[in-house]
């Protein structure tokens, strides 16, 4: 009975699995098969074709790639690393430290949460422009260097962590910068791990902001070099080229899943981030 | 890698030549890509053009997403104090950033050059002229323009025993042909006689098209605060699809996106589509099968809307910026470079003359099917502009998707569309019919 129901949980997850992955594997198929605007195999999973590199090779050529994924890394770099500070400085004081108007300077935080970013957009723009940072990767950067979400994981994840870590050492005559330092940053590892994550993607896939306040072309980053040649309104799709263009976006994410999955799956399951 | 080298060559060139003599105005020019293939990289090569041609200016070709993110990062860019010297706007949003005093009338720049705001806008086909040319003033150039045209498959219709080169030229034609054009297994449509896109936008051009087609008019092109969707010519236009789906049963039922109806045509699951000049070159670069191009089918007249892009200049640019601005608009509406990018792209060349230079004339006869958007534009009306129009255009396209899935009959649709539509341009109607002018 016991090893039934075992099997039947994994038949149930696998179907959930396989109908998660459908679009990737149709991403990585498509883009190796021959361009055929759509013949009766084109959704097809299986790979019934010589599998072609010539999609690639015309997605190479529409788009300035390699500009396009080091101004996508600097981005998500710069973002991440002013966040991490930021964010573990709030959570921390948030978790532990006590002033006048804790609880509703927090509530205002949360608040955050609920703004559609694309109201901010005019708003964010003139500030950026009076800044003089209009149309640098900066710009691309500036509104997400606080994160509320992040303050929020930061805040749960010091306050699992038990206050005699940090007694101890304040026994042993350590500041408060050497007990965020050395105490509660090792042991919030988890925790910084899953906010660098969903940070990462979040500002890989971003289209919106780098449209609006980016305008040279040697400025722009990998999802709208994508939208260039894959987004034409008037005509067919050319398949093949969207998938190969839409995999080269993806694959260093993909890649990098692929080799931390071990420490990610880890950290989220530490964090309860799901 | 190639266009990247080129551009820092001629980045480097412009650096190195230009502060020894003068400053060279920089400037902006935002563009959509509304087709598919390299438009984006031909942008790109034709500025480089100009600007080798043009010393005194630096044009830098902003990719600006579709012409909805094109709308909002140019009125986010005003907004921040930033605006781009030129944008290439859908022909029918330009009536809203006058509306709003967001654009400048070309009119003193055309008197500059000696000409009369008449005779500038009579360089450009007449059927362009009332979305560019409105309120006593030029407001933009017409840049690359479309009218809907029905593709056929040319195999499938000597197949069924039909005749290419007569396709359909009334509505009662087409059904007739698509009936015989549909193939059916058992219960399962394998092939659809005929498709049209139900996607925004798409739809509610081709609707406009429809009503034209009735003897309609879609809107009022003097007023932009009045839609004609309750009237009988809409209702018969939204009958006629709602026909072709559920009686005729040769189109399929649901909203079926612009995207999935060429790339049926190219696969042979549908015989006729109504698709944009504007992918008449990727039609032509990649139909494997025999294909025709011609009319609109009518029903008590030959008429389609114009669609495409004009050229306009915000508001807030400095005089030099505003020169520089006129020297590109001009010259990427100049005839040479209307007819190259008219080759390139499928849109016809908004302007006239350009039909009159010898590899026009040549491209046209090793293309007939080019010709056919051109001897189509005798027919063509202004395309719809409203205050508001993509929500004004969206309570029309909602209720026909409604009436394409079978939960609407045309009648009910085209009542419930005008209600919304009328309620969207009160305040509008209210500021302006409704009340004394100054």
């Amino acid at each position: 009975m016991k090893a039934e129901a075992r099997w039947l949980a994994a038949a149930v997850l696998s179907l959930v699995a396989l109908i998660w992955s459908t679009p990737l594997l149709w991403m990585m198929i498509a883009a190796f098969r021959p361009q055929n605007f759509g013949g009766l195999d084109m959704a097809s999973l299986l790979p019934d074709f010589a599998p072609t590199l010539a999609n690639f090779a015309e997605a190479l050529d529409s788009a300035e790639f390699a500009r396009l994924y080091l101004n996508t890394i600097v981005v998500c770099t710069g973002v991440l690393v002013v966040q991490l500070a930021t964010v573990t400085l709030a959570g921390f004081a948030f978790a532990r430290l006590r002033f006048p108007g804790q609880g509703a300077v927090f509530v205002l935080f949360l608040v955050q949460l609920m703004i559609v970013p694309p109201v901010l957009i005019v708003p964010n723009l003139i500030t950026v422009t009076r800044l003089g940072l209009y149309d640098t990767l900066i710009a691309a950067m500036l509104p997400y260097m606080g994160s509320a979400f992040g303050v929020f994981l930061m805040r749960q994840t010091f306050r699992t962590i038990p206050r005699d870590f940090e007694e101890a050492a304040l026994v042993e005559g350590a500041g408060w910068g050497q007990i965020i330092w050395r105490v509660l940053l090792p042991l919030a590892r988890p925790g910084m791990l899953a906010f660098s994550i969903v940070s990462v993607t979040t500002h890989w896939n971003e289209f919106l902001w780098p449209l609006m306040v980016i305008s040279n072309p040697d400025n722009q980053t990998l999802t709208i070099g994508l939208a260039t040649f894959t987004r034409g309104a008037e005509s067919a799709s050319q398949w093949g080229v969207i998938a190969a263009g839409t995999f080269l976006v993806a694959a260093p994410l993909l890649v990098a899943f692929v080799l931390f999955q071990r420490q990610f799956v880890n950290s989220f399951l530490f964090s309860g981030v799901k | 890698m190639l266009n990247w080298k080129s551009t820092v060559a001629a980045a480097t060139l412009a650096l190195g030549l230009a502060p020894a003599a003068w400053a060279a105005t920089e400037i902006e020019l935002y563009f959509p890509v509304p087709v598919e293939g390299k438009l984006a990289s031909e942008m790109k090569s034709l500025m480089e053009r100009f600007n080798a041609e043009h010393p005194e200016i630096v044009v830098t070709p902003v990719y600006t997403g579709n012409y909805d993110e094109t709308a909002i990062k140019t009125r986010a860019a005003m907004k921040a104090g930033n605006p781009p010297a030129a944008v290439i706007m859908s022909a029918n949003f330009v009536l809203e950033y006058q509306i709003n005093n967001e654009i400048e009338p070309l009119d003193p720049l055309i008197e500059a050059e000696g000409m009369t705001p008449d005779s500038y806008i009579g360089q450009f086909w007449p059927a362009l002229h009332r979305n560019a040319a409105f309120a006593g003033h030029v407001w933009a150039a017409p840049f690359h323009n479309s009218t809907p045209l029905l593709y056929i498959n040319a195999d499938h219709f000597r197949a069924a025993g039909l005749n290419p080169d007569a396709p359909p030229a009334t509505w009662a034609e087409l059904v007739d042909a698509a009936k015989k054009l549909t193939v059916t297994d058992g219960t399962n449509t394998t092939r659809y006689g005929f498709m049209l896109p139900g996607g925004y936008d798409y739809l509610g051009w081709i609707m406009s098209a429809l009503a034209m087609s009735n003897g309609g008019e879609y809107f009022n092109p003097y007023y932009g605060g009045e839609v004609y969707y309750d009237t009988p010519s809409m209702q018969g236009a939204v009958q006629f699809v709602d026909d072709l789906v559920h009686v005729h049963k040769v189109m399929p039922e649901g909203v079926t996106e612009g995207k999935a109806v060429s790339t049926a045509f190219f696969a042979g699951q549908a015989s006729m589509v109504t698709l944009s000049t504007g992918s008449l070159s990727f039609i032509r670069e990649n139909m494997k099968d025999d294909y025709r191009v011609a009319f609109m089918p009518r029903n008590l007249r030959n008429a389609v809307p114009i669609g495409g892009a004009s050229l306009m200049m915000p508001k807030g640019l400095s005089d030099e910026e505003k020169a520089a601005s006129w020297t590109l608009i001009t010259w990427l509406t100049s005839p040479e470079i209307s007819g190259h990018w008219s080759r390139f792209t499928g849109y016809f060349a908004p302007n006239k003359a350009a039909y009159d230079l010898p590899e026009m004339k040549d491209f046209l006869t090793q293309n007939p099917d080019a010709q056919v958007a051109i001897d189509q534009l005798a027919f063509a009306q202004p395309w719809f502009a409203t205050y508001n129009t993509v929500a004004v255009r969206k309570a029309l396209e909602d209720e026909v998707q409604a009436v394409l899935s079978g939960n609407k009959t045309a009648a009910e649709a085209v009542k419930a569309a005008q209600a919304t539509a009328d309620e969207i341009l009160a305040p509008y109607v209210a500021q302006t019919a409704f009340k004394l002018q100054d």
